[in-house]
């Protein structure tokens, strides 16, 4: 079917109201699959389209809501059966009824929470999407709706595009407040659902359709797309269920969103073929309202909205290049080194982060993955993707929740080749660089001119024009002086006379030069004058992020200097460990007491200093371990308490990598030994398992850490590749003992010496036997002594 | 649907076998507040609850009107002399799930008081939930909350309880196929109702699969209050 042509021909397009309400007065009871009906009554199922067509409803949704692999399971039925019986029912009714009406596949939520909340990852929800697309070949339309979770809605969306030609409407479910249960905001649902190429968009279920009048007028500022509504009938009545808004309440309200130029409308819950008559008759002779939006520059995370109408700093520092700490980070897979970097550029005012995993000899698209999924489990600050490999670009754009940077595009042909569909594909925005096949152009006019042909290619293939952001590249003034203002000349004119928004990497210009501080804070704020929108940037330097809080105060953008006087007036810090006042004891028992309590930075400097004239190692073995151990002892008998404990793991930490540091300058290593660990396959509980970790890293061993929810072959793939003598696995659950015993089986086969130590809330000395293990837990402190016994130190 | 204000310190610092708050020290005290403040913030407190008549078949409990079946000694057990059964369940959302990933990659020792804080803000939200029922059902006479898990009650039932309830889509609370909860700061539970006073219920550590490894009770203490 032609939705767009449906739309221009019809003053509105109605949809039907709720099926689950129909059904409960047929006498489904509750827990029963709804969609096992369209196989036993069939004619139950018809009979409800028809009322609804005959109501006036255009379009109406099989009973296919809950049709999916999950919810399905155990029912003795597959997807397929009862997405075709459900079709053909609302087919039937659609045929019989003598007028124009279509038929959609309807898909809910899958009824499992996906990652990094659940464990559902993106890919299986997609797959699971996928089949029940293909199982609705007869359907003219799809509709995902009463989505919580944006991730969700996108595995959902792509999956039906991807599979099928037929126009998407995408619903999701608000609360009061215009969000999701999840988190998720209207601007964010509307930015990346129209970039991901849905049809039309709106709200399903919720409220009723007063309390609703808020989350749809949002969504209709954020969107080009035609607007759906289908509310509830009101609100429940806690104890009868019963919904409290009557027929011809909910057709006054719901005319009220037509006002704001929706065209699209139906009923959920609560609401029956009364209402949808009551809709269409209310509407009837009234003439829709066109909708005129623009749609402002903006990215966006599943809950955070980033609008590009004032200086947005893009923190730089997740990044390879010229750090040797974070390449070997990279190297080992510590994918919780990079989310730290990530949170304390958004501690120190990033609004968007720059995410770049390039190095010659790892697996870039697989870390660039990994590295998403999991940043977006601890920021809600949009990603800039930073990577010239258009898979790599693909890979992450895919698996982003929400509308993401693209960095970059430039004026090569192949690169607009290769890029632009990429972005266009995923509705990313896109840097372009300005540069060619012939590299950078030194006057300020020419790069003008790429900045132009690159605008023209992108909107060409219908990326709009908000979503392109130009780079005009910064030079190093030490190199090419007179190249700085060329920079700043070509940034000037392509803000005011292309209208597009810039993007610049800052630090570059002193590369050099002493006091690189002073000269970039300067030329940002040259910059900021002369219309940058997206300076990329050390947002941990005070002095950058400073420049960007006072241009925007004396701009007059911050009103009333409100976000500066938070940033610098309202200096509440986080409780953090204080160092002690006056003189540091520098000697092993000061090195104690910093460690028993929790002085961070204290222990930190203490042991700088020792080790200018004690052995490394001798400060390992005969103050650090000594004094972790007396900590452990007193967690042990009950004197501290476990954060305590951990406190003590952290000063031992910082301690560590002053001597590391030193170390690894020297050629030699810290190391005791290689320990493997991992939560097990289908446990998502790994608090447990990361106090493991602190505590065995503070002790001198090398950690790999596998994460939650693991493979069993990827628990023996590391104990093979790192050749460790000591695996660590953890389990919560009753139900994941059976993932820990079958991965200690495998284990056994690969690498029969090899040690495992496991440890878990639900775990016993006996039944940690019983599977193999050779090591039972009982806290974290006990998986060291066994870390010890193995490696004998 | 309704609010914390404040979370039970006394409970959370339980959970870290904590048992005198005064001897934390100044860092970790410090850290108690701020990390209360900042789940205080990110959390959304839910419950739902539907009560069904309860009937005997066999000596079995059996859910009248209602696919979930009550497998076990120990459910038919608690529900002995209950002619109804509450079926509940409780989140404070995805949020608390959320700010302890954030808090593990922070500072770990701020992950285990917020996770602890957490598990004491759940109780709260189930504490108010019970608070609600006993008003629906003023006369009524009640058993404790018994959760799938305790005893030989299976864990199975996560899914199938949530469901019944509909809290997927109500209030955004799925079991994963692991029969977890996500978000992972949530709890389901039975609760039996009936017409004419209790006998008192064997609560505690007799029924309780955790008992042999149980590190409250080692201390001769025990986890319910």
């Amino acid at each position: 079917m032609d939705l767009k042509k449906l739309l221009s021909e019809r003053e509105f397009v109605f949809l039907d109201g709720a099926m689950g309400t129909m059904l409960q007065k047929s006498g489904l009871k509750t827990g029963e699959i709804p969609e096992l009906l369209n196989l036993t009554h069939p004619e139950i199922i018809e009979n409800i389209h028809s009322m609804y067509i005959e109501a006036g409803s255009d379009i109406v949704y099989a009973n296919t809501f809950g049709a999916n692999r999950y919810k399905l399971e155990g029912s003795g039925h597959t997807p397929k059966e009862l997405i075709s019986a459900g079709i053909a029912c609302a087919k039937r009714a659609c045929e019989k009824s003598g007028r124009e009406a279509y038929t959609a596949l309807d898909i809910g939520p899958i009824g499992q929470l996906l990652e990094p909340t659940g464990s559902l990852s993106f890919e299986e929800a997609y797959e699971i999407f996928k089949e029940e697309v293909l199982a609705a070949e007869e359907a003219d339309l799809i509709v995902i709706e009463t989505m919580t979770d944006l991730y969700e809605v996108k595995a959902a969306l792509l999956a039906a595009k991807e599979s099928s030609d037929k126009p998407v409407i995408c619903t999701m479910t608000f609360e009061q407040n215009g969000r999701t249960f999840t988190g998720c905001s209207c601007s964010a649902m509307a930015l990346t659902l129209e970039g991901l190429g849905a049809d039309a968009i709106g709200v399903n279920c919720s409220l009723g359709p007063k309390e609703l009048l808020p989350v749809v007028r949002e969504i209709c500022r954020w969107t080009t797309l035609p607007v759906a509504v289908k509310p509830n009938a009101g609100l429940p009545d806690p104890n009868t269920n019963l919904y409290n808004v009557t027929p011809e309440g909910f057709a006054e309200a719901a005319a009220e969103f037509t006002e704001m130029g929706v065209k699209i409308l139906g009923g959920c819950c609560g609401t029956s073929s009364d209402y949808i008559r009551a809709l269409t008759n209310k509407l009837s002779d009234k003439k829709a309202v066109e909708r005129t939006v623009k749609i402002p520059s903006a990215v966006c995370s599943y809950s955070n909205t980033s609008v590009i109408d004032r200086p947005r700093i893009i923190g730089e520092r997740i990044n390879p290049t010229g750090k040797k700490r974070f390449k070997e980070a990279l190297k080992n897979g510590d994918i919780n080194y990079i989310l730290g970097q990530a949170i304390e550029q958004a501690g120190a005012g990033a609004d968007i982060l720059d995410v770049n995993v390039g190095l010659p000899d790892i697996d870039e698209k697989a870390m660039m993955v990994r590295t998403v999924k999991a940043l977006q489990g601890v920021t809600d600050l949009p990603l800039q993707i930073d990577s010239t490999i258009p898979e790599v670009i693909e890979a992450a754009l895919r698996v982003y929740n929400g509308k993401a940077i693209v960095n970059s595009v430039n004026g090569e042909e192949k690169s607009l080749q290769t890029i632009l569909p990429i972005v266009k594909k995923y509705g990313a925005a896109v840097v372009g660089l300005a540069l060619d096949e012939n590299g950078i152009p030194k006057k300020a006019d020419e790069r003008f001119a790429i900045a132009e042909k690159i605008m023209h290619r992108a909107m060409e293939i219908g990326i709009p024009k908000q979503d392109i952001f130009i780079d005009c590249l910064t030079l190093t003034a030490s190199a090419e002086q007179e190249g700085v203002m060329e920079t700043v000349n070509a940034l000037h004119r392509v803000k005011q006379e292309l209208g597009l928004k810039t993007v610049l990497g800052v630090s570059n210009i002193s590369f050099g030069l002493p006091n690189r501080e002073l000269i970039n804070s300067n030329f940002l704020q040259m910059c900021l004058t002369n219309g940058l929108d997206l300076p990329i940037i050390n947002p941990n330097i005070p002095a950058m992020t400073g420049a960007v809080r006072a241009y925007k105060l004396l701009t007059n953008i911050d009103k009333n200097a409100a976000e500066f006087i938070a940033a610098y007036n309202n200096a509440a810090p986080a409780a953090a460990p204080k160092p002690v006042t006056g003189e540091l004891n520098v000697s092993p028992e000061g090195l104690l007491f910093a460690v028993r309590n929790g002085l961070k930075q204290d222990g930190a400097i203490i042991t700088e200093k020792l080790l200018e004239t004690t052995d490394p190692m001798i400060i390992v073995d005969e103050m650090l371990i000594p004094a972790l151990d007396k900590a452990g002892a007193d967690f042990e008998s009950g004197r501290i308490f476990l954060p305590q404990l951990i406190l003590s793991a952290g000063v031992a930490q910082a301690a560590f990598e002053v001597i590391k540091s030193k170390i690894s300058k020297e050629g030699s290593t810290v190391s005791k030994g290689k320990v493997v660990l991992a939560t097990v396959k289908g446990d998502i509980h790994d608090i447990g398992k990361n106090i493991v970790k602190v505590l065995l890293e503070n002790y001198g061993y090398e950690v790999i850490d596998l994460g939650r929810d693991v493979e069993y072959q990827a628990v023996a793939d590391a104990a093979m590749s790192e050749d460790v003598k000591l695996v660590g696995l953890s389990a919560l659950m009753t139900t994941t003992l059976r993932s820990m015993e079958e991965t200690i089986a495998l284990l056994r086969r690969v690498k029969p010496e090899i040690k495992i130590v496991v440890g878990g809330a639900v775990l016993t000395p006996e039944y940690a036997e019983k599977i193999g293990a050779d090591f039972y837990a009982k806290d974290a402190k006990a998986t060291v002594d066994a870390a010890r016994e193995v490696y004998g130190q | 649907m309704i609010e914390i204000k404040s979370i039970d310190r006394k409970e959370a610092l339980r959970y870290l076998s904590c048992r005198d708050e005064k001897n934390i020290g100044e860092t970790a005290s410090a850290y108690l507040d701020e990390c209360e403040k900042r789940l205080l913030e990110v959390i959304t407190p839910k419950y739902l609850y539907k009560y069904f008549p309860l009937i005997t078949e066999n000596g079995i409990p059996v859910i009248e009107d209602c696919p979930l079946p009550l497998e076990g000694k120990n459910i038919a057990a608690h529900l002995e002399g209950c002619s109804g059964v509450i079926l509940m369940c409780g989140t404070i959302g995805s949020g608390a799930d959320r700010l302890i990933r954030i808090l593990q990659i922070e500072d770990m020792a701020k992950a285990v008081i917020a996770d602890a804080f957490s598990g004491a803000a759940v109780e709260q939200v189930m504490n108010e939930a019970e608070k609600q029922i006993r008003e629906d059902f003023a006369g009524k006479y009640f058993t404790w909350r018994y959760s799938p898990g305790y005893g030989d009650f299976p864990i199975d039932l996560q899914k199938s309880l949530l469901a019944v309830l509909d809290a997927p889509r109500k209030i955004g609370l799925c079991a994963s196929d692991s029969k977890m909860l996500v978000p992972v700061k949530s709890v389901t539970a039975v609760m039996g109702v009936s017409d004419t006073p209790l006998p008192p219920q064997k609560r505690g550590c007799v029924t309780c699969n955790m008992r042999e490894r149980c590190q409250f009770r080692k201390r001769g203490l025990h986890c319910g209050s």
